[in-house]
Formats: structure tokens, C-alpha cells, sequence
């Protein structure tokens, strides 16, 4: 049985010059896990919003093709109907929990349908169960919940349903890496229990490796590859084109000019000593001049939280470090305590040798440059340019030298043609990139920046760590929070590992990664191109 | 749960029978003392009103620093309503105390300004400051009574469409989200340089405009994905939740609390109608 059949679907927003779909023609069948991909900004999330009937119901725009869900085609049957057969669990765990506790989410669509009281507690426990929650989280609120709590208990509201076709829009781009295991153990239970079709918009290969059935890329409003995963990973030159990055295994056997998956013989190749060609080359920086220091730093919040246990590190100029470990491990509060943004309740935070409350705060910028994770927060002008300006207008910088200095740092993150529109109308990666410049144009010596790949496309990560490692090869020191670990493993040359607020490994990314204890410590993953080298290297080292 | 006291200002009160009464009447008894300090109409009605606000204040085990936070707003209240009633106005009574502070004798007659303080000035500026404190007393039962989930089933009880029971919701998280955004931007302003401290009230001004561009794009951005994420579970303004998930039924002492309250406010309107 046919679940979702779209035919020639084209889209376009209200005010909008170009089609966000430009003809999509899509099948799933019953029981089916269709895993949907491609580049930030395709229209995977503009699809799943016309598979809902959200699109063209309650969005204004025109629309042309036809979408039939269940049989029910979504320009006839109202939305409210839809949803009784369809639930959506979207990218951001935030955003989605509507009331105030666990219990209410789960009864509130559940209340909708007018079901008696005992057979809503009973749906919210299973739901709960199936996803590995338990009755003691019925009373948690919002914010006693982790990132990937929070998304399992939207994933939990939407299976309470017990839907016939359940879509999930990025469910874990927003998770650190527990967090991610975490949603990932709840679909493949949800997956096991329900005999529900399953679509899957997602940007991690190895999940979409793991679960689904069918893989199709959608770029620029069309489906432009489609196939088993296996068969559309092994094009890795055609899918890269698209921003589609293929599992670690597929790159480094390709690299390696061997027929993928091969892990297990990847593995046994560099145990045998057969050489890695190109594969272990990674950045090390020189180690320059300490730009800041921190000694013993400790970091308790209002409520009592302790945030940072005795921290202690240097950070040096041409160095690119990458700050890594669980939500909640300290990483941000280690940042802003290093920017000056936060006082800490013991130790010292030097900067360039001197203490850093002898910083006036335009000086400290000066120095030390922070981005914020959601550049959102960080863009509060009118105009792109009035944007990167505004830091430099604040320290006298005026008429040409301002000019030129905006102009540089524009055409340093590729915004020049944009320099006259308004922050709000860029795209996410356009509004990241502006946040950046916008603190690039103060010439730190220190760029500190949080997790400024989340949530994007794996092409938009590297082309950003391109950038941070090119400002690192030029002298500056750049910190980097970050939940990549091949992201780490390939631009960074040092990792700073933290838990529990205490850094618990900070060495070159290779050496952390591949110590299994520090890995499971600080709940990373061992990427297969660090375990490849490191035995590589204890190869070397054992021979005479 | 935590009550609203807790979630603005992170007082969380010790258990105390009164907060183990039903939300329904923990809604209800400081509506219905509001109610009666509107129908106090003399100075012992209204100190009754006070004493009783206090009382049941100190039953819910809420923090009388709580309280102490407002005294200084209560004095200059006070002040106000003695200077009105004793420099602007002449109270009829007995004069206490009488100070000429302009005399004009013009050709019509005779202009006098004075501070005149009679006894029924007094009385009467008690009898304000009264009320004023019982509100108060009122208030801070309320919020450190009363938590958002109370009020939200309250209204789903009341079978209120999604678009006022979610919207409320909402709101409640919005407040949250709201402050811990304009937190954001303040501190990502000051990492790009901005020295509020030391900044001219003008140019402080301006730079609270320009942050109001982040909140707003926020809010926006926020307000899109709830709505689609509430029609995409088949909730729309429309939709009628039934609240029957949450009707635990009131318990004897709820009865007693709101018996012996519902009895004093119908004998507050009567007097106040009849009286």
C-alpha cells in the first residue's frame, strides 16, 4: 500500500521570487523508512510541511502538483484530520514542548481527541516506555530535561498518537553526541513496536546508513539522487555535489582506493602495516605566544550549579582548539569566563599576560572575540554592512579606514553582495557567517566561537573550519565549540575534552579521540579515521 | 510544581497544608479576598481583610521577605495618600494639627493653603494603606500559591478553546524565553564592546532599540515553528480540550477553606450592597 505519493510538487512562499520545490515526485510504501537528504536550504523542511497539509493550508503561497497522504490528498482534507493519522517531531526539542511539564505535552494531543482520562495515562506511559523514559519524568519540566530528553519526549507525544506515518524532521541536529544515541535507541525502539511508516529528513549518513530503507537527496527543490543508502553513499563524488557527505568508512575506503564498506577490512589493512597514504596527515600548529590563560578557574551559577572545577589552560597564538564534550560539561561557561562575559568565583584569566579585570570591556573585545551559538542573538542592526561596522564604530573607526575594513571582512566570509540587505532576510548560514565577520572585523587575537555548525549541512562545516583554520594558520588563536569529532579531527590541531566541569584531556585530537576512556568520558565517538592512525602510529612506534 | 514566585523570582516554599489544598481553591481564595477588599468599607472591615490576607499568607509557608521587598513601596504609597488627603483637600473632623502655609487676601476675599490633619484624615489614609497591604498580602498568596499548570487546567476546566488554554500556556514560557533571550543579546552586545555601565542614558536607549531587532526576529521565527508544530498535532485555536486528564476532586479541607471564605465574602457583599 501506498503511504505518501507526491506528484510534480512545486512550491512557492508568499513574496518569495523563486520556487522553495520545483517539482518533486515522491513515493513511500507501507512500513518503509525513507530517509530524506541534502544541503541546508533544498526544502526538506518545506516538504514535510506539505506532507503535513501545513503547506498550502496555512501557509500562503501558490502552489502546483499534488500531494495525497493515506489516500487523503492535503489540498482537500483539513490539517486537524491529517494529524490524526500523521505526526511530525521537528528539529528543535525547544521550541516544541508546549506546556509546562512532560505529563501535559504527552495528554495534550491525546486531550484533543477526547480521550477518557485513563486511556490518555495509560498511551502517555507506553509512550514513555518506548522511548526510554520512565513515570519519573511525568513531573519534569522543560528545563530539568537534556537536549536529547527533550527530543524524546516530542518523539513520545507524537507516537502516544500512535500515527500511521511518522516524520521526523532532523531529530538530532540540534543533540550532542549522547544526546543523539539517545533519539537514535528511541526510533529503533519506536520503529520495533510500531508498524508505522517512517520519513526521516536527516543529515547524519552513519544514522541514515543505519535505519533506513531508501534514500532520497533533495536539492535546490528537487530530488536529485535516490536509492538504497549503501548505493547512493558508493557515488561519493556525485553526492558530495549535493552536500551529501557518505559515512566515514565510504570516504576513507574511496580515499584509500578500496570498494566500500569496508571497516572491518579498513581495520585489518592497518593492522597489517599496510600504509595509509594522505589518510593520517593532520594539522599541528608551531605553539605560539600565550594569548589567554586561565589558572584554577572555578564557575558557580546563581542557582548553585557549579559550572567550571579548577580549570587550568593556556590557549596559543595559531592555534585552532576544539571544546568538546556533553551538554552541560561547562564548555560554554568555559568560554565566556575566557571572553570576560562571566566573573569567575576563583582563579585567575589572564589576557595577553595581564589580568583581565584590568580590561576595559572595549579593549577586552578587542582581544577576544565571542560568537554566539544562534546568530540570531548577535545581529541587532539594520543593514549587513551597518552589521560588521557597528563594533568598529564603537572604537572611532570612521570613513575609509571603516569602509575598508568592512569591506575586507565581508569579502573574507563571501557577504559582499549582501552588504545592504537586512540581517533578518539571510538564510541561517548567511546570518552565521555575518555574526562571524561582524567579530572578525575587530581583529581579535582570540576568536571564540560556539557551535557554529550545528544544525547545517556537513558542506557548510567544513567550508567554516576551512575558514577558522585559515585565521589560525595567519596567527590567530581560535577556540571552537564544537559536537564534531571529524569535524575536530580534521581542522583542529588540539582538543580540549570536559566533563563534570573539569577538562578531562586536552592534547592533539587524534590522541584524545582515540583513548577509548577520555571517548567514553566525555561521551564523544571515536571516528574511524583516528582509530585507523592510531594503530598506524602504535605501529610505528613499535618498530625498532 | 513550582509556583509562579518561583519561576520569576526562584523562591521555592516549604510544604505547608495550605499548598496541599486543590489548585481550584488556590485559585479561588485570593480572588475571593480581592473581591472583599473592594467591599470593605470602613477601617475595622478592611484591617479584618488585612489580617486574614496575612494569616493565610503566613499558613502557605510563603517568605515574608517576600513581602518586606514591597515595604518601601507601601511607605511612599502612604505618604502620597496623607499628603492628598491633608495638603490638598480639607477632611472634615476633628483638626489634630493645622500649619498655614499661604494666605492670599485678594479683593473677593480670602485664599488659605494649610496641612490640615484631622482625625478623619487619618483614619481614612489607614484605611487606604490598608487595602493597598492586603493587595499585596493577596498578591503573594497568589504567586506563591499558584503555579501556570494550576491556572492552565483551571481554564481547560473551564473548556476554553486550545487558542486561550495553549495560548496561555505560551505565555508563560514565553516570559522565560523572552528574558533569557534579552539576556543574550545584552551580554553578545557587550562582547562586541558595549559598555552599558558606562554608557549615556541615550545612547543606552538606542541600543535597547536595536535589541528589540534580535527579539523580534526571534520572536517570529519562535512563533512560526510553535504554531506549525501545534497544527501538525491536530491542535488548532479552535480545537476544545476537555481538562479531564487533571479533575482529581476537591478534598473535605478544600471544602472548609472555601466554605468559610465564600461565607465572609457573601457577607462582605451584602454589607456592601445593603449596608
Amino acid at each position: 500500500m501506498r503511504v505518501v505519493e507526491v506528484r510534480g510538487l512545486k512550491w512557492r512562499y508568499r513574496g518569495s521570487r523563486a520556487h522553495v520545490l520545483k517539482g518533486v515526485d515522491l513515493e513511500v510504501e507501507k512500513g518503509e523508512l525513507l530517509a530524506v537528504t541534502g544541503p541546508s536550504g533544498a526544502g526538506k523542511t518545506t516538504l514535510v510541511l506539505a506532507l503535513t497539509g501545513v503547506i498550502p493550508q496555512r501557509l500562503p503561497g501558490e502552489i502546483e502538483g499534488e500531494v495525497r497522504i493515506l489516500g487523503m490528498s492535503t489540498l482537500e482534507v483539513d490539517v486537524a484530520e491529517i494529524a490524526r493519522r500523521v505526526a511530525v517531531v521537528f528539529e528543535d526539542p525547544e521550541i516544541q514542548f508546549v506546556m509546562s511539564t512532560v505529563e501535559d505535552e504527552l495528554a495534550l494531543s491525546l486531550e484533543a481527541r477526547g480521550l477518557p482520562r485513563e486511556e490518555i495515562r495509560e498511551k502517555i506511559l507506553w509512550a514513555l516506555e518506548l522511548v526510554g523514559l520512565g513515570e519519573e519524568f511525568l513531573e519534569r519540566q522543560p528545563h530539568q530535561l537534556s537536549g536529547g530528553e527533550k527530543q524524546r519526549v516530542a518523539i513520545a507525544a507524537a507516537v502516544a498518537r500512535e500515527p500511521e506515518l511518522l516524520i521526523l524532521d532532523e531529530p538530532t541536529s540540534d543533540l550532542d553526541p549522547q544526546g543523539k544515541e539517545e533519539v537514535v535507541e528511541a526510533i529503533e525502539s519506536v520503529r520495533d513496536s510500531l508498524d508505522a511508516t517512517v520519513i526521516m529528513v536527516e543529515h547524519e549518513p552513519e544514522l541514515i546508513e543505519r535505519f533506513a530503507d531508501r534514500l532520497v537527496v533533495l536539492d535546490d527543490g528537487v530530488v536529485v539522487m535516490e536509492g538504497e543508502p549503501q548505493e547512493v553513499y558508493s557515488r561519493v563524488e556525485e553526492a558530495k555535489r549535493h552536500a551529501v557527505y557518505p559515512p566515514e568508512d565510504f570516504e576513507v575506503a574511496v580515499q584509500l582506493g578500496l570498494k566500500p564498506p569496508v571497516r572491518r577490512e579498513l581495520l585489518e589493512l592497518a593492522v597489517l602495516n599496510t600504509p595509509l597514504d594522505g589518510l593520517c596527515s593532520f594539522p599541528r600548529s608551531k605553539g605560539g605566544e600565550v594569548v589567554v590563560s586561565a589558572r584554577d578557574v572555578w564557575y558557580t551559577y546563581p542557582g548553585g550549579v557549579e559550572a567550571l572545577r579548577s580549570v587550568s589552560l593556556e590557549l596559543r597564538r595559531g592555534e585552532l582548539a576544539a571544546l568538546m564534550g556533553p551538554n552541560g560539561s561547562g564548555k560554554t561557561t568555559l568560554a565566556k569566563v575566557l571572553a570576560g562575559l562571566l566573573k569567575p568565583a576563583r582563579g585567575e584569566v589572564r589576557v595577553m599576560g595581564r589580568p583581565i579585570a584590568e580590561f576595559s570591556r572595549l579593549e577586552l573585545s578587542s582581544l577576544v572575540g565571542y560568537v554566539y551559538q544562534n546568530p540570531q542573538h548577535q545581529l541587532f542592526c539594520q543593514s549587513v554592512f551597518e552589521e560588521v561596522a557597528f563594533g568598529l564604530k564603537l572604537r572611532g573607526v570612521r570613513g575609509e579606514e571603516l569602509e575598508r575594513r568592512v569591506t575586507e571582512a565581508l569579502r573574507f566570509f563571501k557577504l559582499e553582495e549582501l552588504r545592504d540587505e537586512h540581517p533578518f532576510f539571510l538564510s541561517k548560514g548567511e546570518k552565521r557567517r555575518l555574526a562571524l565577520a561582524s567579530v572578525y572585523a575587530l581583529r581579535p587575537e582570540l576568536l571564540i566561537v560556539d557551535e557554529p555548525t550545528t544544525g547545517q549541512d556537513r558542506r557548510f562545516g567544513e567550508q567554516l573550519m576551512e575558514i577558522l583554520r585559515r585565521l589560525a594558520d595567519s596567527g590567530k588563536s581560535v577556540l571552537v565549540i564544537t559536537h564534531s569529532v571529524d569535524l575536530a579531527l580534521k581542522y583542529a590541531d588540539r582538543l580540549i575534552a570536559m566533563n563534570g566541569g573539569r577538562v578531562i584531556a586536552d592534547a592533539h585530537p587524534l590522541d584524545v579521540l582515540s583513548d577509548p576512556r577520555i571517548v567514553r568520558e566525555a561521551k564523544l565517538k571515536c571516528p574511524l579515521k583516528a582509530e585507523l592512525c592510531a594503530i598506524a602510529q602504535r605501529r610505528r612506534r613499535a618498530q625498532p | 510544581m513550582p509556583t509562579l514566585l518561583e519561576e520569576f523570582l526562584g523562591v521555592r516554599l516549604g510544604g505547608s497544608p495550605y499548598l496541599r489544598l486543590h489548585s481550584v481553591t488556590r485559585i479561588t481564595v485570593p480572588f475571593l479576598l480581592s473581591l472583599n477588599v473592594l467591599f470593605a468599607k470602613d477601617l475595622p472591615s478592611v484591617a479584618a481583610i488585612c489580617f486574614l490576607s496575612f494569616a493565610l499568607l503566613l499558613l502557605s509557608g510563603a517568605p515574608l521577605r517576600v513581602v518586606r521587598g514591597y515595604l518601601a513601596l507601601i511607605a511612599s504609597v502612604t505618604i502620597f495618600i496623607a499628603l492628598a488627603f491633608m495638603l490638598f483637600t480639607k477632611v472634615p473632623g476633628e483638626v489634630l494639627w493645622e500649619l498655614q502655609l499661604l494666605r492670599v487676601q485678594a479683593e473677593k476675599g480670602v485664599w488659605e493653603w494649610s496641612i490640615v490633619v484631622t482625625d478623619a484624615s487619618l483614619l481614612r489614609t489607614l484605611y487606604f494603606s490598608l487595602r493597598i497591604l492586603s493587595m499585596i498580602f493577596i498578591a503573594t498568596l497568589f504567586i506563591a500559591t499558584v503555579g501556570d499548570r494550576d491556572m492552565l487546567w483551571g481554564l481547560r476546566r473551564l473548556g476554553l478553546p486550545a487558542g486561550v488554554t495553549v495560548g496561555a500556556s505560551l505565555f508563560f514560557r514565553g516570559i522565560g524565553f523572552f528574558l533569557s533571550d534579552f539576556a543574550v543579546v545584552k551580554e553578545a552586545m557587550e562582547a562586541r564592546g558595549v559598555d552599558f555601565e558606562r554608557t549615556s542614558l541615550a545612547k543606552r536607549f538606542m541600543l535597547y532599540a536595536n535589541a528589540l531587532i534580535p527579539l523580534l526576529s526571534l520572536l517570529v521565527t519562535r512563533s512560526f515553528e510553535i504554531s506549525t508544530a501545534l497544527e501538525t498535532r491536530g491542535i488548532s485555536p479552535g480545537t476544545r480540550l476537555s481538562g479531564s486528564y487533571h479533575s482529581a476532586p476537591l478534598s473535605r479541607g478544600d471544602y472548609i477553606v472555601l466554605g468559610a471564605v465564600g461565607l465572609v465574602t457573601l457577607a462582605f457583599a451584602g454589607w456592601f450592597v445593603c449596608g
